[in-house]
C-alpha cells in the first residue's frame, strides 16, 4: 500500500471518530433534537465539539511529539510522559493555578510549557542526547518522580479542601465541560507545534544513520534538538494547561506510525499525529459509554488500555542493535 | 578543470591540529595511524562534522552552503560504527542517501538485491556493514570519505570492495579511507597518508610509505621478511607536527 | 470568583423581580446539592450530583435520591434542560461560559471561608430559586446560635481520620464557636497521637466520616491513644456534615450545644487540673499546660 494511500485512510478514520464523538451518544441527541432543536445545537456547538476538538488535537499533539521525541533520541521507549514531560508541564499548571486562580488561561499555560520545558532540559541534561534505553527510563523516571512528588506537595500545600479536589481531577486529564475558547487555546498551538515538527521529518529520518552521517547531510543536530524540545513543551503545554496529563497515547501512536512507515521515525511524525487523534477520540468516547456514575477520568482510560501494550513492547524489544 | 578537494586550516579541537589536505584529480586516498591518532577526526573535519575550523571546498564549493540533496552529491561519509537505531529494511536504509534508481545500483553492486525487503537488524554484522556502504555510495557523490569500510567484511568481499573504490575512481569520484590493514591500503592506494597524534605526519605513494622509518616508527611494527612484527628496538615515538 | 458570584448575585436579585422563579434547577456540586435540597421547592429540582445520593456522604440522601443524578458535569445535566445551574468551583471546567452560552442562568458560588461566606451563599440560592421564606427561615436559625454563643469557649479539637483536624481560624472553627467549642490552632492542620497524650483538650470532637470502612485513616482513629484520649471529653459528630460546612450543619451545633450545657462547668476544670498536675510531672516544672 503506498504511504500516500496510508496517510488517507488514518486521516478517514480520524474523521470518522471525530464525528462519533459527536453524534454519540445518539439517543439523547436525536431526543433533544425533537423537544429542543436549538438547544440541541447549542449542546453540539457548545460541549460536545470542544471535547472532540479537544481530544483530536491533544492526541495528535501526543503522537506528533511522541514521534519527533522517539526520533531524536533514537528509542522506542521515548515519549513525553516516559520523559516526564507532561509531568512537568502538570507541575507548572497546579503551581500557577494555585497562585493566579484556575480560570487565567495564558498564565496556566505559560506555567505548563514552562515546566514541560524544564523536564525536558533537566531530561537532556541527565541522560544525554543519544542515551541508551535504560539511562533514559531511569532519567525520565526521576523527572517524573521529582514532578509528582512536587506536584503531591503542592496538593498537600492546596489554599483550600476544595482547590485539592480541582487540582486532583485535572492531575488525571479531562476533556469534559471545556468551552470553545478553550479548545482554542489548546488547539492553535498544538496545530503550529505540529507543523513545525513535520519540517523535521528529514533530519530525523537521517538520524537513523547516526548524528554524525546526519551533520554530513547538512543536518544541524544541535539546532534539532532545540528545535524538537522547545516545539514539544510548547504543543504539550498547551494542551496540559487546558486538560491535564494524559498519558501513553505519545508511546504508542508513534509505535503504530513507524511501522506504516517501515522504522522512519521522522516520516512517522505525521501517521502518529492521526493515530494519536485517533486513539484519543476512541478513549473518550470510552469514557462515555462507561456506565458510571461518575466521569472516569480519560487518563485512566489511556493507561489501561497503553499499560499493557507497553509491557507487551518491552518483552518484545529484541530488536535493539548491539545495545 | 577545479581542485577536487582543497582543505585549509581545518581542524577540530583537542582531536586534529590545523591541517591542510588536497586532492587535485580524483584518486584513492588511505589513512592510516594508530588508534587514537586522528584519522576520524582528519574525516569528520572533511565532512564538516561537529563544527571543525577552517574551509573545505569540493570541486570549488563550500558543502555548508548548500541543501542536503545537492550536498549529497558533493560529499558522502560512512562512520566507524555501524550502529543503526531504526530496524528499516536494507532498501529503504540505502534510500536514506540517494533516490530510487541509484539506490537499486549500489544496491547491486554490493551485490545486495536480495535482501532488499530484509529488515537491517535481522542481518549479519558483515552484510550490514555493506548495506551502509551501499548507502553512502548510493549518491555517486565527488568525494568519497569512508572510516574504516572494510571492518567486518569477509576477505573476498574486502578484495570487492577496494576494486569497486577503484572503478569509482576511475569514474571521476575522490574516495579519502580511513584504515588499518596496511596491506591492503597499500595495494589499492593511489596515495598512503599517515596520521599520528592528530597531525599528518608523512605522505607518499603506497611502496615507499610502508618501507619508511616514520610509518613504522608511529606504529612500533616492522617488515621482516615480508610480513610485520613488532620493533625489536624501542620506537621513536612523535614526529613533527605535519 | 467572589466578585463574580457577588455581581451574579445581584443581577439575579434584579431579574428575580422580574422573571418567575425556576422551574428546573440541577446541582452540580455536593455542597450546592444540600443547599438546594434545604431550600428548594421539590417540584423546581431536577437533578443533583451523585454523592447527594450516598447515605455516607451526605444527611440529606434521602430527598436527594428523588431526583435524577449527575455525574457533576453540565455536559450530563444539557439535556434536562435546565433554567438553572448551581455550581461551586470546578478548576480549569468553563462551565459557567458554557451553560450561559446554552440559555441556562448558573449561579456559581465561591468556596466558603466564613460564616458570612454560608449566609451570604443561602442568600443567594433563595434568591434565585424564588425561595426567599426558605432562606429566611435557615438564616433566622443560624442567626439564633449566632446571638446565643456561648460567652464560655472550651478547649477543643476537631479530629478526623488520619489525626486531620480543622484550622482554627477557619469555618469549621466558626461553626464549633457556636456551641461553645474553641477550636485550637494545630501546626499543619494535623494532630499527632502525641499531642494528644501530652496536652490532650477538654474535648474532643470526633468526626465519624466513613467510621467503619477500612483505611489507612480509620486505622489511626482506633489506636488507643486517639479512641479514649486522657484528661478529655470525646464527643462524636456527624461529619458528614462538616465536609461542606453548609447551613446543614445547623442541626448538629444545636446538638452540640446541648450536650455541652450538660458538662457543669467545675467538673470540666478539676479533670483539666488533674490532668495538668500528671503533666508538669512528666515534663517538668518549665512546661506549663494551656487553660482549656
Amino acid at each position: 500500500m503506498r504511504a500516500v494511500t496510508r496517510l488517507l485512510l488514518l486521516a478517514l478514520a480520524m474523521l470518522a471518530a471525530f464525528a462519533a464523538s459527536l453524534l454519540l451518544p445518539l439517543p439523547p441527541l436525536a431526543a433533544l433534537l425533537g423537544a429542543d432543536r436549538s438547544l440541541a445545537f447549542a449542546l453540539l456547538w457548545e460541549l460536545r465539539l470542544p471535547r472532540a476538538a479537544l481530544a483530536l488535537a491533544y492526541g495528535a499533539m501526543l503522537g506528533a511529539s511522541g514521534a519527533a521525541i522517539q526520533g531524536l533520541f533514537a528509542n522506542p521507549l521515548a515519549s513525553p510522559d516516559l520523559t516526564g514531560t507532561t509531568s512537568g508541564a502538570a507541575l507548572g499548571a497546579v503551581v500557577t493555578a494555585y497562585l493566579l486562580g484556575f480560570s487565567a488561561p495564558l498564565a496556566l499555560a505559560l506555567g505548563a510549557v514552562g515546566g514541560a520545558l524544564g523536564a525536558l532540559l533537566l531530561l537532556l541534561a541527565l541522560a544525554g542526547p543519544r542515551a541508551e534505553t535504560a539511562t533514559l527510563l531511569l532519567a525520565g523516571l526521576a523527572i517524573s518522580a521529582l514532578a509528582g512528588a512536587l506536584t503531591t506537595l503542592a496538593l498537600a500545600l492546596a489554599p483550600s479542601p476544595f482547590a485539592f479536589y480541582d487540582a486532583y481531577e485535572w492531575l488525571m486529564g479531562s476533556l469534559v465541560d471545556r468551552s470553545l475558547e478553550q479548545a482554542a487555546f489548546a488547539a492553535a498551538p498544538a496545530l503550529v507545534a505540529i507543523l513545525l515538527l513535520l519540517r523535521l521529518a528529514r533530519p530525523l529520518d537521517s538520524l537513523t544513520l547516526g548524528e554524525e552521517v546526519a551533520q554530513s547531510f547538512g543536518h544541524d543536530v544541535r539546532r534539532l534538538r532545540v528545535e524538537i524540545v522547545c516545539l514539544t513543551a510548547f504543543g504539550v503545554g498547551a494542551c496540559v494547561a487546558i486538560c491535564g496529563a494524559i498519558g501513553f497515547v505519545g508511546l504508542v501512536a508513534p509505535i503504530f506510525a513507524r511501522r506504516l512507515t517501515g522504522g522512519h521515525p521522522g516520516r512517522a511524525i505525521l501517521p502518529a499525529a492521526l493515530i494519536g487523534g485517533v486513539l484519543l477520540l476512541a478513549a473518550d468516547l470510552v469514557v462515555r459509554a462507561a456506565p458510571l456514575g461518575r466521569t472516569l477520568p480519560i487518563g485512566v482510560v489511556t493507561a489501561l488500555l497503553g499499560a499493557p501494550f507497553f509491557l507487551w513492547l518491552v518483552a518484545h524489544m529484541r530488536w535493539r542493535l548491539g545495545r | 578543470m577545479t581542485t577536487l578537494l582543497k582543505a585549509e586550516g581545518i581542524a577540530l579541537a583537542g582531536r586534529l591540529h590545523p591541517t591542510d589536505f588536497a586532492m587535485e584529480a580524483p584518486e584513492l586516498t588511505c589513512l592510516v595511524g594508530p588508534n587514537g591518532s586522528g584519522k576520524t577526526s582528519l574525516l569528520h573535519a572533511l565532512a564538516r562534522i561537529g563544527w571543525p575550523a577552517g574551509e573545505v571546498r569540493i570541486d570549488g564549493l563550500r558543502p555548508e552552503s548548500l541543501p542536503p540533496a545537492r550536498r549529497s552529491r558533493l560529499l558522502s561519509y560512512l562512520p566507524a560504527s555501524r550502529d543503526i537505531a531504526w530496524p528499516l529494511t536494507a532498501l529503504d536504509l540505502v534510500r536514506l542517501g540517494a533516490g530510487a534508481d541509484e539506490a537499486d545500483e549500489a544496491m547491486a553492486a554490493l551485490d545486495l538485491t536480495s535482501w532488499a525487503d530484509r529488515r537491517v537488524d535481522r542481518l549479519s554484522t558483515g552484510e550490514r556493514s555493506r548495506v551502509l556502504i551501499a548507502r553512502a555510495l548510493a549518491p555517486r557523490p565527488r568525494l568519497l570519505l569512508l572510516d574504516e569500510p572494510v571492518a567486518n567484511l569477509d576477505p573476498l568481499w574486502q578484495l570487492r570492495l577496494m576494486e569497486r573504490l577503484r572503478e569509482a575512481v576511475a569514474q571521476g569520484q575522490g574516495a579519502v579511507v580511513a584504515m588499518h590493514d596496511l596491506d591492503l591500503a597499500a595495494r589499492y592506494a593511489d596515495r598512503l597518508v599517515l596520521i599520528d597524534a592528530g597531525a599528518i605526519v608523512a605522505e607518499g605513494a603506497p611502496e615507499a610509505m610502508l618501507g619508511s622509518e616514520r610509518l613504522q616508527g608511529v606504529f612500533g611494527i616492522e617488515r621482516v621478511e615480508g610480513e610485520w612484527r613488532p620493533l625489536s628496538s624501542p620506537p621513536r615515538r612523535g614526529g613533527e607536527a605535519g | 470568583m467572589r466578585a463574580f458570584a457577588f455581581a451574579s448575585a445581584i443581577s439575579l436579585a434584579l431579574a428575580g423581580a422580574a422573571e418567575a422563579a425556576p422551574r428546573r434547577v440541577v446541582s452540580l456540586n455536593l455542597c450546592t446539592d444540600e443547599l438546594l435540597l434545604m431550600l428548594g421547592d421539590p417540584a423546581q429540582i431536577v437533578s443533583v450530583t451523585h454523592l447527594a445520593q450516598q447515605p455516607v456522604e451526605t444527611r440529606l440522601w434521602r430527598e436527594a435520591r428523588r431526583y435524577r443524578r449527575n455525574d457533576g458535569s453540565l455536559v450530563s445535566v444539557a439535556g434536562l434542560r435546565p433554567d438553572l445551574v448551581l455550581t461551586m468551583g470546578g478548576g480549569a471546567r468553563d462551565r459557567t461560559r458554557i451553560a450561559e452560552r446554552l440559555g441556562m442562568r448558573v449561579l456559581d458560588l465561591p468556596y466558603p471561608g466564613s460564616l458570612a461566606d454560608i449566609e451570604q451563599a443561602v442568600r443567594e440560592v433563595s434568591t434565585a430559586l424564588g425561595r426567599e421564606r426558605a432562606g429566611g427561615a435557615v438564616l433566622a436559625r443560624i442567626g439564633r446560635l449566632k446571638r446565643a454563643r456561648p460567652g464560655r469557649q472550651v478547649d477543643t479539637i476537631w479530629l478526623g481520620g488520619g489525626g486531620r483536624t480543622v484550622a482554627a481560624s477557619g469555618l469549621a472553627a466558626q461553626w464549633m464557636a457556636l456551641a461553645g467549642l474553641r477550636q485550637r490552632a494545630v501546626a499543619g492542620d494535623r494532630v499527632s497521637l502525641e499531642q494528644l497524650l501530652v496536652r490532650p483538650p477538654a474535648v474532643i470532637l470526633r468526626s465519624d466520616y466513613r467510621q467503619g470502612q477500612y483505611s489507612s485513616e480509620q486505622r489511626w482513629l482506633s489506636h488507643p491513644l486517639a479512641r479514649r484520649v486522657r484528661g478529655a471529653r470525646t464527643i462524636a459528630t456527624d461529619g458528614r456534615a462538616w465536609t461542606c460546612m453548609g447551613p446543614a450543619l445547623t442541626d448538629e451545633i444545636e446538638r452540640l450545644r446541648g450536650a455541652l450545657n450538660v458538662i457543669p462547668a467545675r467538673a470540666g476544670t478539676q479533670e483539666n487540673q488533674v490532668s495538668k498536675r500528671r503533666t508538669s510531672a512528666f515534663l517538668g516544672p518549665g512546661l506549663r499546660r494551656d487553660d482549656g
